[in-house]
């Protein structure tokens, strides 16, 4: 059995211990905001000069939390999150670059678990998420190859000393005139896989403020399981999100039930 | 069929060596391991340089959003073949194994769209997929020009031969001429007798560094008349004679066509690799003729370009971009089909690449492969959103030719390519 599959089986049991307990469980919803980084996991090392760096993005959710007892609660996060990354050249190719900014609509469950003091508790989630990949932004500058720098009339090579190749070439953009872009992705339905899954793993402070509203501060670590792109070519490389996110959130109590009933008293009378 | 292709190979040895060269120099994404020496002697492992040629293929070649070959086919199809053919060596002569390898890299190649393409390997065999499509087609113009020994008519009377493209003195005054024995360069200019039309006509695309070198100065002033008479108000239209010219360096984009725009003129535009999937794309570029500095102005009155299927790559961007101006007429033929540029590999991790590594001689600092391949770096696409590549550029007006209509009795010439164009331009 694979480490993945050994957590989710864990988080499966716990959910199932939390759920059974004896509860007296509460509804609360909220919404949580946060920053991330996203990190593209593929092997680009048959590219020359080429290298992919993570770039930060932001996550809206709304959070819908079912709280079993003090200790566990199950919850679903669906919202707004980018997982953004770039890939871009080096060395004599700096410059050359495309920052891809993707939005994705997803759907992480998790199951949560609390410890600590009443009002401020840490707490751990593990979980699993779905997501579609709804748009996506390109923005980058390549080498223009029909696009010809202006011509340097000052300069004859009939008279002139020839021009040091090492000076005349610092970069790519002194020989190429940069194209630059920025604009709407759009997907390519033979290559890109839009839906995405994986699993969630978070840790955070929640802080009881009243009895009824909660604030908390989380780390949540998305690593998607399914490759970015469809199985569209043989030999190929996978592409997968790895996602952090910092979120800030709070939710509010709206709802409580199966809330145990305060025993009937014993009445007796004495006519 | 094998001897008209191996009468352009032999023509063009010197050019496949060449290209070879540079390639294996350009090569950047292979591992070399300096402690393995080759001599004059080496060992293949076909399956290996098979992987490794398909693998470059499969991350480099631009082409793939628009190929028919299914290229996980091949590999089903040929590693098992390649392997055979490593158990096979014990068994044939290294002769025969070569010319069974040099087989199979034509049927996985045949089919291929760039029509840049070539492949050329160690053992001296080389493979034009679309040279030999043409040669398969009876109504191409380089078959109807050769005879039953394979040896080549003159297409244009005045050439200095086959490739190198002039005009008929009977057709031009005011004619400056210049050939460049060291590359073989060939251009001519003047004005169509009786009219003021001015015709310009070259044999490859380096008038820039052939005009900047100054090494012949009958070439320059060849380029110098064209360029002088531009300018000349009397000139009430221009022929621009690319037949048979198979292209050459980007650089005469701006050089040449960059004297008949006031303003830049986009042309279409150009994709190449963003990544090592196969349909890992750049968008798409503009891709810009500029003014030249010394022509500010332009050239506002009619053109034509003469073209046909001997018109490769800058030839056929050049009818393209004629015909992207106003008041312009393509006559001739369907181009050649090569339209995507090319530069060096690493530029855009795309493009030409040399495959099957033998060893490196350390003395000599040279990596040996089995393979060399020449291909488009970038993918182009027309003003009107179509692809021309593996096609060719249709002409306005279609004037196909023999040698009979071209060569009259009593050593007359006659040009209905030529003719066409003057009849339908102002004199």
């Amino acid at each position: 059995m694979s480490i993945r599959k050994k957590v989710a089986s864990c988080i499966g049991i716990l959910a199932m211990v939390g759920v059974f307990t004896k509860v007296s469980a509460q509804f609360y919803i909220g919404a949580e905001v946060g920053g991330n980084q996203n990190y593209l996991v593929t092997n680009v090392s048959s590219l020359n000069a080429t290298e992919i760096v993570p770039k930060n993005g932001f996550a809206l959710s709304a959070v819908l939390q079912y709280k079993v007892n003090d200790w566990f609660s199950l919850e679903a996060t669906p919202g707004f999150i980018q997982k953004n990354y770039q890939i871009q050249r080096t060395g004599y190719y700096k410059g050359i670059y495309q920052r891809n900014d993707n939005n994705y609509l997803q759907l992480p469950v998790s199951a949560k678990f609390y410890f600590g003091a009443k009002k401020l508790k840490g707490f751990v989630d593990l979980g699993v998420y779905g997501a579609y990949w709804a748009s996506s932004h390109i923005k980058g500058a390549v080498p223009n190859i029909l696009d010809q720098k202006p011509y340097n009339p000052a300069y004859n090579p009939a008279v002139d000393p020839p021009i040091d190749p090492v000076v005349m070439s610092q970069s790519v953009f002194d020989d190429y005139t940069p194209y630059y872009y920025d604009q709407k992705y759009h997907f390519d339905n033979t290559r890109d896989r839009r839906f995405e899954f994986g699993i969630t793993a978070g840790l955070g402070i929640n802080y009881e403020a009243t009895s009824k509203t909660n604030f908390f501060v989380e780390f949540k670590y998305a690593d998607a399981l399914t490759d970015q792109q469809n199985n569209y070519q043989y030999g190929q490389d996978a592409r997968n999100n790895e996602t952090g996110t910092i979120f800030i959130g709070v939710t509010r109590k709206v709802h409580t039930c199966c809330k145990k009933k305060a025993p009937k008293a014993n009445i007796t009378t004495t006519n | 069929m094998k001897k008209i292709i191996n009468n352009i190979y032999s023509k063009s040895k010197g050019l496949f060596l060449l290209v070879a060269f540079i390639l294996t120099l350009s090569s950047c994404h292979k591992e070399v391991s300096p402690t393995n020496q080759v001599g004059s002697t080496y060992t293949v492992n076909y399956s290996q340089v098979f992987e490794d040629f398909w693998n470059s293929m499969n991350k480099t070649y631009v082409f793939w959003s628009i190929e028919k070959t299914d290229w996980d086919k091949v590999h089903r199809d040929f590693a098992p073949a390649f392997k055979r053919l490593d158990d096979e060596v014990a068994l044939y002569s290294s002769d025969m194994i070569a010319l069974k390898a040099a087989r199979l890299f034509k049927q996985i190649v045949d089919g291929l769209v760039d029509s840049h393409y070539s492949l050329s390997l160690i053992t001296g065999y080389g493979i034009n997929p679309s040279l030999d499509r043409k040669w398969e087609n009876p109504e191409f113009i380089g078959n109807l020009f050769m005879d039953k020994n394979g040896s080549i008519t003159q297409l244009y009377p005045d050439n200095i031969n086959y490739y190198n493209v002039g005009v008929d003195s009977m057709y031009l005054e005011d004619k400056v001429a210049g050939y460049d024995s060291l590359s073989g360069f060939y251009s001519v200019s003047g004005m169509i007798k009786n009219t003021n039309i001015l015709y310009f006509s070259f044999s490859t695309f380096s008038l820039l560094s052939q005009y900047q070198s100054g090494t012949n100065p009958n070439v320059k002033a060849s380029i110098d008349n064209f360029f002088t008479k531009l300018t000349d108000p009397k000139v009430t239209s221009l022929i621009i004679d690319v037949r048979g010219n198979g292209g050459g360096e980007t650089s005469d984009l701006n050089f040449l066509l960059g004297r008949l725009v006031s303003k830049p003129l986009k042309i279409g535009y150009t994709k190449s690799k963003s990544g090592p999937g196969r349909l890992d794309y750049t968008p798409w570029a503009d891709a810009i003729v500029k003014p030249w500095y010394a022509f500010p102005s332009g050239f506002n009155k009619p053109i034509a370009v003469l073209a046909d299927g001997l018109s490769a790559s800058m030839a056929e961007l050049t009818a393209m971009t004629v015909k992207a101006l106003p008041n312009s007429i393509f006559v001739g033929d369907t181009t050649w089909g090569a339209n995507g540029p090319l530069t060096q590999n690493s530029d855009f991790n795309a493009g030409s690449f040399s495959f099957g590594n033998l060893g490196t001689n350390v003395d000599y600092g040279i990596t040996y492969y089995y393979g060399s391949v020449y291909t488009s770096s970038c993918m182009f696409k027309y003003l009107d959103n179509k692809i021309y590549e593996g096609k060719g550029f249709p002409p306005d007006y279609v004037v196909k030719v023999t040698p009979d209509q071209i060569f009259l009795p009593d050593n007359v010439v006659d040009d209905p390519q030529l003719n066409k164009a003057i009849s339908l331009l102002p004199k």
